[in-house]
């Protein structure tokens, strides 16, 4: 049950979130007033707007037009197979996971578990790649800091969208990481009754540590694709 | 008034209305009085030692035992042990409480109602288990009850009926052998006296009041209630007018055991010793050898089994399994289940219960999965034998009649049961559990099955169910007039079968015997089978002349028969020999028995062979199997059962399968739930960690043709027939096969996707590391260029 309301209440936050910096990034109306309730308001429109909007749009066929013209077909073979590995293999888990852990009080069983660890090992093999492949694309390069007030102060931390992507990646890393770990450690002999109960939980939240970081990386990346060039 | 004369008035009225108060409060004179006053419990005081029991004996009047007197009465528990101990409350204990018993509990093993004749294994029990039937439903009173299953009985339930029982049911002989009151030495004596097979025995004798004193050696008895007339009663005394058959029954105690002020001195144990338990709780593998059974693994710790099934003087048994403190009341039985005793964990999982009891070890369970301590029972993996292919077939005390020892063989090897059947209960916990598959005939009533009496059955099918009965009459008759060295014989189909002391046939094979051959009736005679009837020419001159006297001889035992159908003769190539007016006649055949050949019976002046054709081939059929009818037979009976007046279909249940006869005549079998198995989760025997499933690895049981999963199992019953039913083991799970088969090949791969599983872990874990030192170097100035 707690596991059911941290996953609505994180799931859902980090939505909303990403929803809010599109609109302050792009919504005119948003710099329009400095009282935050009639930001929140603004806010609160322009979510049911976009959201009776995109309703109105989605179709099969566009969803299909718009998988379509993902730059993942444009990627060489070897990636284009990788990344088809990584995100089919990341989304199988995330539905069956999710949903066997919220909806099924039994929890997972039968073919969809078969399913789940065959993808869990897909996942793995990918990410592993992809770090090991990718990964530099992703290192920022922080400056030397230096030990002052300001560091405590957000606005001079240096917190841009580009460095959200970047830290959204490392903590997706991360998490498959102790996905990974979190599942390899019960099937060895090493763990009693107590260290699988917190293994099985410990899966759990890596597991909606990932899907949290893949929706921030997701959001700002699809976001940074459609954002007019203006506006970057 | 005076103020004295008003304090005289206050004081005389007090005085009367307190005297008036107590009168109607107080009993009459006349009325027995109150146990609750005359008794004084005893409570425990805190001391672990338990007292001599050197008590006078009473008997069922609550008279005193003077047990050198002249036709002493047995001794009552109720009036024996019931001053100190509280007899009603304990009467409503487990063992004795089935009738009245609110809660039924999880399902235990059912009394088996086994008769071969009819083919009839009918679970009962007067808990509303699922499966079984109440005993009253099927027209067993609670006499019949008592005297099936009295054997296995600690007294009490149904062997003490209440005055009501005793009158709705004037056809029951209670008044003369007396109930069988809660015997307690059944459990608690501890001498070696304690004797099960006496008191089996004084139960079949209707010695029921008997029987306690009996079995535990407290005195001899002697005489048969059951061969007197029902209008006996204990007050007649003994039976004068004879001394040899209707024998009172009469105890001789032990006088030894007793003081000069006629205290007995009883030998008890406060926890009755596993033995006691284990004399109707017995379960060991159909022919295993005794040295080679290991015990339960808490009994080669020491422990009893009253350490953990523990009772307070309610003995309301603890069953110890989870959710029985749920449905009892009674939290301390959350101590005594596996994982109350290890774990410390109530059914729910909480870590409420004291872990640890007797020094119960804490187990590590290191590598193994938590969906098994969700889904199984912790005796899927230690308790039972392990799964074999085809299961393991058991016997049990009270099924199979274990532990009843004397001159005649007690023990039975039907009902089949076998075990361990992994099933799925109803809070969806697989758990280990016995298996029988009921048989019995039965009338359907919409669709209602209502089973039959094995005696209804009987009246009804007339000779149809005495193939066995009928040829080893014969052969009994025959047996008089062998020679010491000579057994009567039939040989058919390959078979040898010759009378048993029982007074049944034994069948043994015939080697190098050809299975089509004709039968005929033989002399044994060391490995050699002579004819009965040799071949010879009557009208030679040179016939041995003994060959006459013997013939004689056969036809006087044949006269002997019972229920002979007629006259016996012997046909020898148109000679027919027979006994007229005590006399051998021999004589040329009349033309009604022109083509016979052989003994036989001469009906009606037509010849019969000595065994019909049916009665051969079925015992022909059967012979060499544990089966008791064939589908010739069933067909039959259900053909007779339809012509009695009783309303509904007749039908027969064995193996799984139902039985009819269909629009066309023929015997047709069917699915019915009716018929499905009856099962009961199992505890013990437990195995050592080191023989758990698991012990080894998860192939243990997860593999592509694992026996946990895919051994088969085929339904068993007296009928002989292919028309069983047939199951998987994971079906009794609710699993689907063909996913536990893809799972099981699964683990073919399992270690390779654990090394994959490490690589990516360790490759993304330390590229991980790095990207954070890097950025952490950068950050603290370390690292000022790339």
């Amino acid at each position: 049950m707690l596991f059911t309301i941290v996953t609505i209440l994180a799931v859902a936050g980090t939505f909303l979130g990403i929803a809010l910096h599109r609109f302050w990034t792009t919504r005119e109306e948003a710099k329009s007033t400095i009282l935050y309730a009639e930001v929140f308001k603004k806010y609160l429109a322009w979510l049911a707007l976009r959201t009776v909007q995109m309703s109105r749009k989605a179709s099969p066929k566009a969803w299909w037009a718009y998988v379509k013209g993902l730059p993942l077909w444009r990627e060489p073979v070897l990636e284009r197979w990788l990344y088809i590995g990584l995100y089919g293999s990341f989304l199988y888990l995330a539905a069956s996971g999710f949903f066997f852990g919220i909806f099924i009080p039994r929890g997972m069983f039968g073919y969809p578990l078969v399913g789940h660890v065959t993808a869990g090992g897909l996942f793995a093999v990918c990410l592993a790649i992809i770090v090991l492949f990718k990964g530099r694309d992703f290192i920022t390069v922080p400056k030397p800091a230096s030990l002052s007030l300001s560091l405590l102060d957000p606005r001079r931390m240096g917190i841009t969208p580009a460095r959200v992507k970047l830290w959204a990646f490392w903590l997706f890393v991360a998490a498959g990481f102790l996905l990974t770990l979190s599942a390899l450690l019960p099937m060895l002999p090493l763990l009693r009754t107590a260290g699988q109960k917190f293994m099985f939980e410990f899966h759990r939240y890596s597991a909606l540590l990932s899907v949290a970081a893949a929706m921030v990386f997701a959001g700002l990346e699809l976001f940074e694709k459609d954002r007019p060039s203006g506006l970057r | 008034m005076s103020r004295a004369g008003r304090t005289a008035l206050g004081a005389f009225g007090g005085a009367l209305a307190a005297v008036l108060v107590l009168a109607a409060g107080a009993p009459g004179q006349t009325a027995a009085p109150d146990a609750t006053q005359v008794q004084k419990l005893v409570t425990w005081d805190g001391n672990r030692t338990l007292p001599a029991h050197l008590i006078p004996l009473r008997d069922e009047n609550d008279e005193p035992i003077i047990p050198t007197e002249t036709d002493p009465l047995p001794y009552s528990a109720r009036f024996t042990c019931g001053p100190c101990h509280d007899y009603t409350k304990i009467r409503d204990g487990w063992h004795f409480g089935a009738m009245t018993a609110v809660k039924s509990g999880r399902p235990g093993e059912p009394w088996l109602e086994v008769d071969p004749k009819t083919g009839t294994i009918l679970p009962l029990s007067y808990r509303k288990w699922p499966g079984t039937f109440a005993p009253e439903s099927v027209g067993l009173t609670a006499w019949d009850f008592t005297l099936l299953f009295g054997r296995n009985m600690p007294g009490g339930g149904p062997a003490e009926p209440s005055d009501e029982e005793v009158a709705a049911h004037p056809e029951a002989r209670w008044s003369v052998s007396g109930k069988a009151e809660v015997n307690c030495l059944a459990c608690h004596n501890r001498s070696g006296r304690q004797d099960q097979s006496e008191w089996a025995k004084q139960v079949l004798r209707e010695n029921l009041r008997w029987a306690a004193t009996s079995a535990a050696g407290v005195g001899e008895v002697g005489g048969m209630a059951s061969r007197l007339k029902e209008t006996w009663d204990i007050y007649d005394g003994p039976n004068l007018d004879d001394h040899e058959w209707a024998v009172v029954p009469s105890v001789k105690y032990r006088t030894v055991d007793f003081d000069s002020k006629h205290r007995y001195f009883f030998d008890l144990n406060y926890q009755p010793s596993s033995e006691r338990c284990l004399a109707c709780h017995s379960v060991s593998p159909k022919d295993a050898a005794m040295w080679s059974a290991d015990a339960d693994v808490h009994a080669a710790a020491g422990l009893k089994c009253t350490d953990c099934h523990r009772n307070d003087l309610g003995h309301a048994i603890l069953r110890g399994y989870e959710g029985e403190a749920a449905e009892t009341g009674n939290r301390t039985a959350e101590s005594f289940t596996c994982r109350g005793c290890h774990l410390g964990e109530n059914a729910a999982g909480e870590k409420s219960v004291m872990p640890g009891r007797l020094g119960a070890p804490y187990p590590k369970h290191t590598g193994i999965p938590l969906v098994h301590f969700k889904r199984l029972s912790c005796t899927v993996c230690h308790s039972g034998p392990k799964p074999q292919e085809g299961f393991t077939r058991v016997r049990t005390s009270r099924a199979n009649r274990l532990g009843i020892y004397g001159v005649a063989t007690w023990s039975t090897d039907t009902p089949a049961i076998i075990e361990p059947v992994y099933k799925k209960d109803e809070k969806h916990k697989i758990s280990p559990q016995r298996l029988v598959w009921p048989a019995f005939w039965a009338r359907r009533v919409g669709k209602e099955i209502v089973p039959l009496k094995p005696a209804e059955v009987e009246a009804a099918a007339g000779d149809l169910l005495k193939p066995e009965e009928h040829i080893a009459q014969v052969l009994i008759a025959l047996s008089q007039v062998m020679a010491e060295d000579e057994t009567p014989v039939l040989v058919s189909g390959g078979f040898v079968f010759a009378p048993n002391v029982d007074a049944g046939l034994d069948a043994v094979e015939r080697t190098g015997a050809k299975r089509d051959a004709p039968a005929f009736w033989g002399i044994g005679k060391g490995t050699d089978i002579l004819p009965l009837v040799p071949d010879f020419d009557p009208a030679a001159e040179d016939k041995d002349p003994a060959v006459e006297t013997r013939f004689l001889e056969f036809l006087q035992a044949l006269g002997t028969v019972l229920e002979k159908p007629g006259e016996p003769v012997i046909v020898v190539k148109k000679t027919a020999y027979r006994i007229v007016d005590g006399y051998l006649d021999i004589a040329e055949a009349p033309a009604e028995l022109a083509g016979a050949a052989g003994p036989g019976w001469i009906i009606e002046g037509k010849f019969t062979p000595l065994a019909t054709d049916f009665d051969v081939r079925t015992v022909t059929a059967k012979a060499g199997t544990e089966q008791t009818l064939t589908e010739e037979q069933v067909a039959l009976v259900l053909g007779a059962l339809g012509k009695t007046a009783a309303g509904g279909d007749p039908v027969y249940l064995s193996g799984g399968r139902l039985f009819q006869i269909d629009k066309a005549g023929n015997l047709a079998a069917r699915k019915d739930k009716a018929a499905g198995p009856v099962t009961w989760p199992l505890a013990h025997d437990v195995r050592p960690a080191q023989q758990s499933l698991g012990w080894k690895g998860c192939t243990d049981c997860h593999s592509g043709g694992s026996d946990f999963f895919f051994t088969k199992l085929k339904g068993t019953g007296p009928l002989l027939t292919k028309s069983v039913a047939k199951r998987s083991a994971a079906s009794f799970m609710g699993l689907g096969g063909i996913f536990q088969r893809i799972f099981g090949l699964s683990f073919i791969v399992r270690p390779a996707l654990k090394v994959v599983l490490a690589i990516c872990a360790f490759v993304a874990g330390a590229l991980l590391l790095l990207a954070g030192l890097v950025a952490l170097g950068r950050f603290a100035g370390f690292m000022e260029k790339r």
